[in-house]
């Protein structure tokens, strides 16, 4: 059956930027289809920056900023929100802090002065402090019976150890315990409109009556961002398996993978539609049609390159019941092999590169889609016209690009697996590709 | 109403009914088609079929070889995928608008022509059991859900999960998923929604052209054991290995169609929806509770027959879970002894509203509440009212469907009781 690429021409949303006085820069982008608005502050440092034996620290000080200001207590500032049906929320990511209120386009003007009077003067309580550290410390006790949960963060911090993506953002049951309020003030004080700091805005709004609105509601922004460790991980460690024993598990989660390339390497893009071919494509994938509809071994298996700063995780990720686990993996082992041997075929450019292009207009269906989009190009130093430039791009990935990625992308030979499960059932055979470790 | 389209309603001769909505905003459809079929039509023994059906649905036609509609329709930029429920079954594509011939012709061949054999059944029972492991035996409260449901019905079909048993999964037959097919993929017992960039008159002679000379069958014959109503409260308790002891509670409430639901939402937002919500104020924040949640779904997923209110909590360390679930009852018990402040409901209203607008953001949950509402309700027009029904809420109507739907004697509480890894495995098989 043929296939092809789009015939009706996409545009992208209107989006406008400015720099307002203090230096903070603004994009706007009106759209009135619904009565909605998204307002989005970055400040371009998070997790990353979190000191060792100090994880969570960027994302504590984040959710502190919802938590009350001088002028309103938390249930106060909580009651205000819900009362104007906002959904709002601050976190760590890796690179990035964000303040995000998403709610009724008719109250934007107090979302905005709300988000200033949330980021420019917080309560910093210490009752509220102690009150959020031991909500995570439950919900981390309760997240050691998620599988799931356990082996993306453990993959992680396997795969990452010694680089400043060593931890969960989140803080572990460790780590929590140590970290005060001093130490969020102070990591509050050094981020602090950090540098390159940004606001976006989509929805129902007009530019030219935000600008006045939002300038001169901000204070300068920083001079200096906080310190980062510095990225440098071993190059080759080999094949490697890490068993976290969980002796009541039916079924094993598989986390296979190595340390990727950042977001803004020149690679980035050719990768994306190799990975489309190898794991990232759903059912056109070559692992889902071999794992899962040739073997059914899995509900679902993907691969995926997580875009960051510095190079993030490329991971293949299943599970399967504990008595095929070894299996499994061998079998995604083979296809990866049989992959970097091989290549892609012509077939399978064409339609990954048209799945790219004649996706991408839904890439900018809700506000929170178009804000991401525009917060990814601005923290990368990406520049908005690669929103436009992008299909262009990935229509110029030659069947060539997508065969060298894999080769020089793709490093089996340097694989960590982490598996969840019965480590009684399946840790000897595993022993046959190297080392192994079984882990509480 | 600004941001969901008027749909138009056509009927087939084969019975096949179609909704068009308007949104031009990109060049993009969504494509869906919701077959009335969902575990509520199936019967003891065969439960599961239904889920277990989407997947074979996947597995090829004549034309269209295994797994190649999923790769179609990706090559051709759309993105795709199906979910079954109680009530329905919806297969959708959401993709470029001038895709809108391809996801027709797709579906239409799919409906008419599948290839059912025994090599892709086997295939997909593990891929479905595989499932079931992730979403019910090895998630933490899976099995806890599944043992509340089938505690508070006893009768009616809502008892046994959408995924089914794993039993049942085993010995499933191609003669069963034959006879499904015939029974319920038929185009009197289908609606093909379709959204987006596309006119209604083009929408339907595309659709009519490759559905239209498919034959309607007759109606499948339904025997659906109405619930009784409950009269004193259930409790069970289930052992396995977990780090939290938490409750799960049900109280049994009214169907899609019946007007209490909105103000049992606006009940649930009160109770556990965002920061200033009465579970998170008392529960939640001073570290007592994990997690403490009153859900009773929203608009279009209501169920078809009378649901379920279902309110959890998982315990923090350093509370029993006795004493939790004593506190949450003295709680919603406030609801029903004197009427709410009216600045209370008012702000619960203006968050549904606000949910409910935020929910409304892509072209593919248009077309589900449509199609969902035409399926489960029986008329895709009861959309039109719900902003309105929400404004409509007083805080006498929620004190009203507190006092009559959170009574204890219509409850049923399972409560989660970890154990040791010994005494898990002692109690035997958990598939």
């Amino acid at each position: 059956m043929k296939t092809g690429s789009p015939s009706r021409k996409f545009a992208l949303p209107p989006i406008s930027s400015s720099l307002l006085g203090n230096g903070l820069k603004l994009y706007a982008v009106p759209l009135p289809d619904l009565p909605l608005v998204a307002i989005h502050l970055i400040v371009p440092c998070g997790a990353e920056s979190d000191p060792v034996g100090q994880a969570g620290l960027a994302d504590l000080s984040a959710e502190m900023l919802t938590l009350g200001t001088r002028k309103r207590s938390s249930f106060r500032l909580a009651a205000e929100m819900d009362g104007m049906g906002a959904i709002f929320s601050a976190y760590a990511g890796w690179n990035i802090t964000s303040l995000h209120i998403s709610g009724l386009s008719e109250d934007l003007e107090r979302h905005l002065e709300l988000l200033r009077e949330i980021y420019a003067e917080p309560a910093h309580a210490p009752e509220e402090f102690e009150q959020l550290k031991q909500r995570r410390i439950g919900q981390l006790i309760q997240q050691k019976d998620e599988s799931q949960i356990i082996a993306d963060e453990r993959f992680q911090q396997i795969l990452f150890e010694g680089t400043p993506y060593d931890h969960p953002a989140y803080g572990t049951l460790e780590s929590l315990p140590k970290i005060t309020i001093e130490h969020v003030e102070e990591f509050y004080r050094k981020s602090f409109l950090a540098p390159g700091s940004f606001l976006v805005l989509v929805g129902d709004l007009s530019p030219d009556r935000c600008l006045p609105s939002v300038e001169g509601i901000f204070p300068d922004l920083g001079r200096k961002s906080p310190e980062v460790r510095e990225f440098s991980p071993p190059l080759s460690r080999g094949i490697r398996t890490r068993i976290i024993d969980r002796p009541e598990l039916t079924q094993s989660q598989i986390r296979l993978g190595h340390i990727g390339i950042p977001l803004a390497h020149p690679g980035y893009v050719p990768f994306e539609v190799m990975n489309y071919i190898l794991g990232g494509g759903g059912f056109s994938s070559r692992l889902m049609q071999k794992i899962r509809s040739e073997l059914g071994y899995t509900y679902g298996i993907y691969s995926s390159l997580e875009p960051r700063k510095f190079p993030g995780p490329f991971t293949i990720s299943t599970f399967t019941p504990t008595d095929i686990t070894f299996s499994c993996v061998r079998e995604i082992a083979s296809v990866l092999q049989s992959f970097l041997e091989q290549g892609a075929t012509a077939q399978e450019r064409e339609e990954a590169v048209n799945f790219f292009t004649g996706s991408y207009p839904r890439r900018f269906e809700t506000l929170s889609q178009i804000a991401q989009r525009i917060i990814q190009v601005e923290l990368h130093g990406l520049g908005i016209e690669y929103l436009s430039a992008y299909p262009d791009r990935i229509n110029g990935v030659s069947l060539e690009e997508i065969s060298r990625s894999a080769r020089e992308r793709i490093h089996p030979q340097d694989l960590l697996a982490v598996i969840v499960g019965r480590a009684e059932a399946f840790r000897q055979p595993f022993e046959s590709l190297g080392p192994v470790e079984v882990l509480p | 109403m600004k941001g969901l389209p008027e749909f138009s309603e056509h009927r087939l001769g084969n019975g096949l009914r179609i909704l068009v909505g308007g949104g031009h905003s990109l060049p993009t459809i969504s494509f869906q088609v919701h077959f009335a079929a969902g575990s509520r039509y199936e019967r003891p023994g065969i439960t599961g079929i239904t889920h277990l059906f989407e997947h074979m649905m996947f597995k090829g036609t004549r034309e269209v070889g295994a797994e190649e509609f999923s790769r179609i329709i990706q090559a051709n930029g759309g993105s795709l995928n199906a979910f079954t429920t109680t009530d329905n079954t919806s297969y959708y594509e959401n993709l470029p608008a001038d895709r809108l011939g391809l996801a027709a012709r797709l579906e239409a061949d799919r409906l008419q022509n599948l290839l059912l054999t025994q090599e892709n059944l086997e295939t997909e029972r593990e891929v479905v059991r595989s499932e079931r492991k992730l979403r019910s035996v090895n998630s933490p409260f899976g099995l806890l859900i599944e043992q509340l449901v089938a505690l508070a019905y006893e009768q009616h079909p809502y008892r046994w999960p959408v995924i089914g048993w794993d039993s049942d999964l085993r010995s499933l037959t191609l003669e069963d998923c034959q006879e499904y097919h015939r029974t319920h993929y038929a185009p009197n017992n289908a609606v093909v929604v379709i959204v987006g960039d596309v006119l209604p008159d083009e929408a339907v002679r595309v659709v009519e052209s490759h559905f239209g000379p498919i034959p309607s069958q007759p109606s499948p014959r339904l025997t659906i054991t109405p619930e009784k109503p409950q009269r004193g409260e259930k409790r069970a308790v289930f052992k396995k290995v977990s780090q939290v002891a938490a409750f799960f509670a049900a109280f049994h409430v009214p169907g899609i169609t019946h007007p209490d639901l909105i103000p049992l939402q606006i009940l649930c937002v009160i109770l556990s929806v965002g920061r200033s919500s009465r579970f998170f104020e008392r529960f939640e924040k001073p570290g007592k509770a994990v997690e403490a949640q009153a859900e009773v779904g929203y608009p279009p997923f209501f169920s078809m027959d009378p649901g379920l209110l279902q309110l959890s909590a998982v315990a923090s360390p350093s509370i029993s879970v006795e004493t939790l679930e004593k506190e949450i009852w003295e709680e919603t018990e406030k609801l029903r002894e004197q009427t709410l402040p009216e600045e209370e409901v008012r702000k619960a209203k203006k968050q549904a509203r606000s949910y409910f607008l935020q929910g409304l953001q892509t072209l593919f949950s248009k077309g589900l509440l449509a199609g969902l509402y035409q399926v489960r309700a029986g008329d895709f027009r009861l959309i039109y009212p719900l902003l309105d029904r929400y404004d409509s809420v007083t805080p006498d109507e929620v004190l009203r469907v507190a006092r009559q739907y959170l009574r204890p004697e219509n409850r049923t509480v399972v409560t989660l009781q970890p154990v040791s890894q010994k005494e898990h495995e002692d109690l035997g098989d958990v598939e």
